[in-house]
């Protein structure tokens, strides 16, 4: 199945996926989203203002992922700026969020498998682990 | 000839804890180690992703750092590894 672009007849929100979301999280109207094409979904984008994502705010980003679930931030601070130095270099530098402990391989859907935050869960240093950690520690078991 | 290599990251703090390590075997083994920083030198990178069907196997099915590779038996371990199993691998 082939994720594609969908829109909100109500409020215009954008979804991408290989389907809509049944109530909009917008705007809750019940089935509201058509499918669109990839250019129209940029154009509707277009207008969004870029707005500088900090280190802040991605810290914020993560604590909220993180909450009432089964892991949580690493609370070594020291750790945490280094990672997040080599993050945001990579975003600068090549794109996109990459884990500063891989590289990627210039195939660009086995590279988005290493955007952070990742999909550490099914990763051998997490899964099964009794005090299991996403690959590059920042993300620790609680 | 046989070639160690470390392929490894600026801001990895696993590759980071590694270097002391690093340092000791080759001060205690006499052996020299190449050291390849591969997020901020393209050439570097392109290096480790050459080694990419002999690395990815051996390291959870990715390109991971730090890696340290014998380009001769195409031995690689990953990530933060005790003392003992850096300088088992690098004597192998």
């Amino acid at each position: 199945m082939k994720k594609t672009f969908w829109r909100c007849f109500v409020c215009n929100d954008i979804h991408y996926g290989i389907k809509p979301p049944e109530i909009c999280p917008t705007c809750k109207v019940k089935n509201a989203y058509v499918e669109i094409s990839a250019s129209e979904a940029k154009t509707c984008l277009a207008p969004v203002p870029e707005k500088e994502f900090t280190k802040e705010d991605f810290l914020r980003a993560i604590e909220t992922l993180a909450e009432g679930q089964e892991f949580m931030i690493n609370p070594d601070r020291a750790r945490l700026e280094t990672l997040f130095e080599g993050i945001f270099n990579n975003e600068r530098n090549h794109g996109l969020k990459y884990c500063p402990c891989r590289l990627i391989c210039k195939e660009f859907e086995e590279d988005l498998k290493i955007v952070c935050p990742c999909n550490f869960l099914i990763h051998e240093t997490y899964k099964g682990v009794d005090k299991g950690e996403c690959w590059c520690g920042m993300f620790i078991k609680r | 000839m046989a070639k160690l290599i470390m392929f490894h990251g600026r801001e990895c703090p696993h590759c980071r804890a590694m270097m002391p390590l690093v340092d000791q075997l080759e001060k205690e083994a006499g052996i020299v180690l190449e050291k390849h920083e591969v997020w901020h030198d393209e050439k570097n990178a392109d290096l480790m992703r050459s080694y990419r069907p002999v690395l990815t196997p051996q390291c959870g099915g990715q390109l991971r750092v730090p890696t340290f590779l014998n380009t001769e038996t195409n031995a690689a371990v990953c990530g933060e590894i005790p003392y003992e199993k850096l300088k088992e691998w690098a004597l192998k």
